[in-house]
């Protein structure tokens, strides 16, 4: 995995996070931060996406568990033959941001969508992402067919 | 997918890429932002503590930051040594590629809190792919100046 943390644990960047969604989405509008989360996947996550492309998911998988884990996140990741489905009870992003007790940006969701958007691109897996409430979605990464 | 806390100066990085596309306003007008952000938390110590005041809220950073970092409270200034800034280390050990406007937003966002205290700063970034780093805080203007220049001269 290119990513692999450990130490301390800085919750508040999520608040950071938070504010700079709205920032960049109240002033430049929701295509702006599009562009901005396309390049956090395919740039930052190059690896990941490179995995993908590969036909090779294992980098994914490793890495939401490795994060939503650190994070302490209430979560599943199923695997099954069509590829994997991730369900996030509780996002440890959003309870924080509440607990700082800032309001969550509406914006907020986008990341979860577009970055593995961008990681799919390109690549044999699509990703639909079913936000289900206030810090609880569904990701299906599958095989496009 | 989340972007975890651990994450968030790449992601940052990347939103200074963006803005620096724009142009250098829409930049400078992102620190101001933060710097008003930042006012809720240091403003009011900065104001009434002054230089102990900021030495206060930099070592609860250093700390909490795990940073590799000196600070020393001197008489009429403040001098803060970043031996191996965490945020820039992140940024540089990334598959994309580091903004070279990076650390500026230190100072974009420092300087005008600090002038709303009545303080100058004096920045020393040495180089923005190096994470290391000094920052001077004076209430006098002319040590300021002299240290700016004392800088300037030397690089």
């Amino acid at each position: 995995m290119r990513y692999k943390d450990t130490g301390e644990l800085h919750m508040d960047f999520h608040g950071a996070t938070n504010t700079t969604i709205d920032y960049i989405a109240n002033k430049y509008g929701k295509e702006a931060l599009v562009e901005i989360f396309h390049k956090v996947g395919k740039d930052v996550y190059k690896s990941i996406h490179e995995g993908l492309k590969n036909d090779d998911p294992s980098e994914l998988i490793e890495h939401l568990n490795y994060y939503l884990t650190r994070e302490k996140a209430d979560y599943t990741l199923t695997e099954n033959e069509d590829g994997f489905v991730l369900d996030v009870k509780q996002c440890p992003a959003v309870a924080h941001i509440k607990s700082l007790g800032l309001e969550v940006s509406p914006y907020f969701n986008l990341q979860y969508i577009e970055i593995s958007n961008a990681l799919c691109d390109s690549t044999p897996w699509q990703c639909t992402t079913e936000i289900i409430g206030e810090g609880e979605y569904r990701q299906t990464f599958s095989r496009r067919k | 997918m989340m972007i975890p806390s651990d994450h968030f100066v790449r992601f940052y990085n990347e939103v200074f890429k963006f803005l620096e596309a724009k142009s250098e306003k829409d930049l400078r007008d992102y620190w101001l932002e933060i710097s008003r952000h930042q006012e809720g938390h240091c403003l009011e110590l900065f104001k009434t503590k002054g230089l102990k005041g900021m030495y206060e809220y930099w070592e609860h950073i250093r700390i909490e930051e795990n940073c590799d970092m000196t600070l020393t409270l001197n008489d009429d200034y403040l001098k803060l040594e970043m031996h191996k800034c965490p945020s820039l280390s992140k940024v540089l050990d990334n598959d994309a590629t580091p903004s070279m406007r990076y650390c500026d937003h230190c100072e974009g966002w420092i300087s005008p809190l600090l002038a709303k205290a009545g303080y100058y700063c004096v920045y020393d970034q040495i180089a923005p792919d190096i994470p290391r780093c000094e920052m001077y805080v004076y209430k006098d203007k002319d040590l300021a100046e002299k240290k700016r220049k004392e800088i300037a001269d030397r690089s």
